[in-house]
């Protein structure tokens, strides 16, 4: 079944006289549970297709089905519960409150969702991703692969339907990336979670089930 | 889906007090705020209700008569007297006799004011006679004693038990008897005032029974409008005022003051406001990124309005509460020492509960709306802009 589907999807931007196309035409489908790559030139409408699917924007035209349901037509704060319920964010860097612990950073979208039991759930989070260990340092307390991962465990809170990562390790080191991706694999693998990452590293691209290349806002058969 | 209140006051909290010295600094200007209303308000309204209290206790009845236009003195006083008496409503009244005069001591002298009275009868009536300081109140037929004010006293250097000379309008003068000092904290009575019993001013002024106004002692002093006209007509006088129409020069004396002090309380408000404004402001300024991050995640405009807001209301109870406390201790020790003023001896403030009251409210209000434009601008940022910078 499909957890994603896009259909002629197109994005403008104005950013000054001359009208911007990042995206001119996106047919794609992505499965439950797949584990999917995106990867192409600076750009070529990475961030900015990750970003509509993601519900953080709105598309200039076409239509974004997920899970079934046109999100096109949804209105902020309907998008905004969508977003907490079902999606998982991972950015390039700086994701975490700062003032917040790492376990109350991964409790905050669920206190945010008014579940109970949040600061068990976040600690097992933290568990699974390895930081068992780590959970009352803040994040100016850990390195970058740890923000990441508690970062991950935030995303992982309300357990949601797809996890969402634009260059999760565009900022760290070879080893630290590995260990990223590897946690990646196994929550796709034990979880089934449906995951789509942004990479510019091959290798890590290359661990994916599957990569979709963006080349000047359409996507590229190779 | 009303906005979990609960998760954003535990960002709120996290986030106000994760910089102990902007914390201390916001803090500070809301306590001072707070205190300084507390206190200038308590300052002008003590003194409004000083002068006022003091005016009502010593220089007025609740009702008062006085001579018909162009006479110098109320005609028939016995009558009026005998009539007084009768009416069920008057607990009691004075007739007073004002002069004037010289007061010598040695080579000092002053001109005075002076207020000629029955003790017996003013005591039923005012409080005046209880404000002597120093030395013993007057017996009716005290012929050769006097009262003198305090201001006066210290002038021409005089004590209980001391002799001075009194010089009447009408060219008579006569040794008296300082038998005591009286202070009554209104400025102009304090200054230069000799009180002496009033058949002994008829009798050096050659006066017959006269006065020169009768002050009423009502059983209510609430029920001076409703029985001034039966006064009026039981007595057949014209010229009758109530205490509040005698106290009535005071109250544009306290607007001023009052208008005086809500400038020195607004400078106060403006000041927490622009601080408490500002912080915030920038606070929202500089997690850009990270409120792009809270939208992303799933919070919604509404949530991050309250989460700034909510910044406002912590720092405005915790430095409204504290800000009570000093303001209170503040006043209550001004209460104890009072410091001096010119014109009317010492001035102190009072504490009363509404000063408490208003404070924190007016406080907290302006606190909040100062945090109103920041917080609206976090709740309309733009996720995308403030995730990856424009
Ligand atoms: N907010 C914006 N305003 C104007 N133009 C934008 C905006 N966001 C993206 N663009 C433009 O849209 C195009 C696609 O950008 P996008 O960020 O999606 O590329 P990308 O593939 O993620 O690139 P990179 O690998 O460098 O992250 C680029 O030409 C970019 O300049
Ligand atoms: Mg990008």
């Amino acid at each position: 079944m499909e957890m994603i589907r896009t259909g002629n999807l197109k994005k403008s931007y104005m950013p000054g006289k001359v009208e911007v196309k990042a995206l001119n035409g996106v047919d794609t489908s992505i499965e439950h549970g797949e584990f999917v790559a995106i990867m192409g030139p600076s750009g070529g409408g990475k961030s900015t297709f990750l970003n509509l699917v993601g519900m953080l924007d709105t598309p200039t035209s076409g239509e974004i089905y997920i899970d079934g349901s046109d999100v096109t037509k949804m209105n902020s704060n309907t998008r905004a519960e969508y977003r907490l319920k079902h999606i998982g964010f991972v950015f390039q860097f700086f994701n975490l409150f700062n003032e917040l612990t790492a376990v109350e950073n991964v409790m905050f979208p669920m206190m945010l969702n008014k579940q109970s039991g949040y600061k068990y759930r976040a600690k097992e989070l933290l568990n699974l991703v390895g930081l068992g260990d780590r959970l009352h340092h803040l994040p100016s307390e850990l390195s970058g692969g740890q923000q990441q991962r508690v970062t991950i465990a935030r995303s992982l809170a309300n357990d949601p339907k797809m996890l969402l990562a634009d260059e999760p390790t565009g900022n760290l080191d070879t080893k630290s990336s590995i260990e990223i991706i590897e946690l990646f694999r196994k929550l796709n693998q034990e979880r089934g979670q449906t995951i789509v990452m942004v990479t510019h590293s091959p290798e890590i691209g290359g661990m994916a089930d599957r990569i979709i290349h963006f080349r000047d806002g359409i996507i590229e058969n190779l | 889906m009303p906005v979990d209140l609960r998760c954003a006051l535990f960002y709120s909290r996290k986030d106000i007090f994760k910089n102990k010295k902007i914390f201390a600094f916001i803090t500070l200007s809301i306590i001072f705020a707070t205190a300084n209303i507390i206190v200038i308000n308590g300052l002008t309204d003590g003194m409004i209700k000083d002068l006022v209290d003091n005016t009502i206790e010593s220089s007025s009845g609740h009702l008062n008569i006085y001579p018909a236009d162009n006479e110098r003195f109320i005609e028939g006083l016995g009558v009026k007297e005998q009539r007084l008496a009768a009416l069920e409503e008057v607990e009691a009244y004075s007739p007073r006799l004002s002069a004037s005069g010289v007061l010598s001591n040695k080579e000092l002298s002053a001109s005075v004011a002076i207020l000629a009275l029955d003790p017996d009868k003013e005591r039923r009536t005012t409080k005046l006679l209880d404000k002597i300081t120093k030395g013993m109140a007057l017996n009716s037929n005290d012929n050769n004693a006097i009262l003198v004010s305090y201001r006066l006293a210290e002038d021409l250097k005089l004590d209980v038990g001391d002799e001075a000379e009194l010089a009447f309008e009408n060219g008579k003068s006569k040794v008296y008897n300082v038998k005591g000092i009286i202070r009554t904290g209104a400025a102009d009575f304090d200054s230069s005032t000799v009180i002496m019993p009033l058949n002994e001013a008829n009798q050096q002024l050659a006066f017959d029974n006269s006065a020169s106004v009768i002050l009423i002692k009502l059983s209510d002093k609430e029920l001076a409008d409703a029985y001034m006209p039966v006064i009026m007509q039981v007595l057949g006088v014209s010229n009758v005022k109530t205490w509040k129409e005698e106290t009535e020069y005071l109250l544009s004396f306290a607007e001023a003051w009052q208008s005086f002090s809500s400038i020195i309380s607004a400078v106060g408000l403006v000041a927490a406001a622009i601080s408490v404004g500002i912080i915030i402001y920038i606070n929202v300024i500089h997690k850009t990124r990270q409120i792009g991050i809270m939208k992303a995640i799933g919070a919604k405009d509404d949530f991050i309005f309250t989460v700034f807001l909510m910044e406002a209301v912590l720092f405005g109870v915790i430095g409204v509460s504290i800000g009570d406390g000093v303001g209170y201790f503040a006043v209550k020790y001004l209460e104890a020492h009072p410091f001096p003023e010119p014109m009317l001896g010492s001035m102190a403030p009072r504490f009363y509960m509404y000063l408490l009251y208003d404070a924190s409210l007016v406080t907290m209000l302006t606190v909040i709306l100062a945090a109103v434009y920041p917080a609206f601008i976090a709740g309309r940022m733009n996720i995308i802009k403030a995730i990856w910078g424009d």
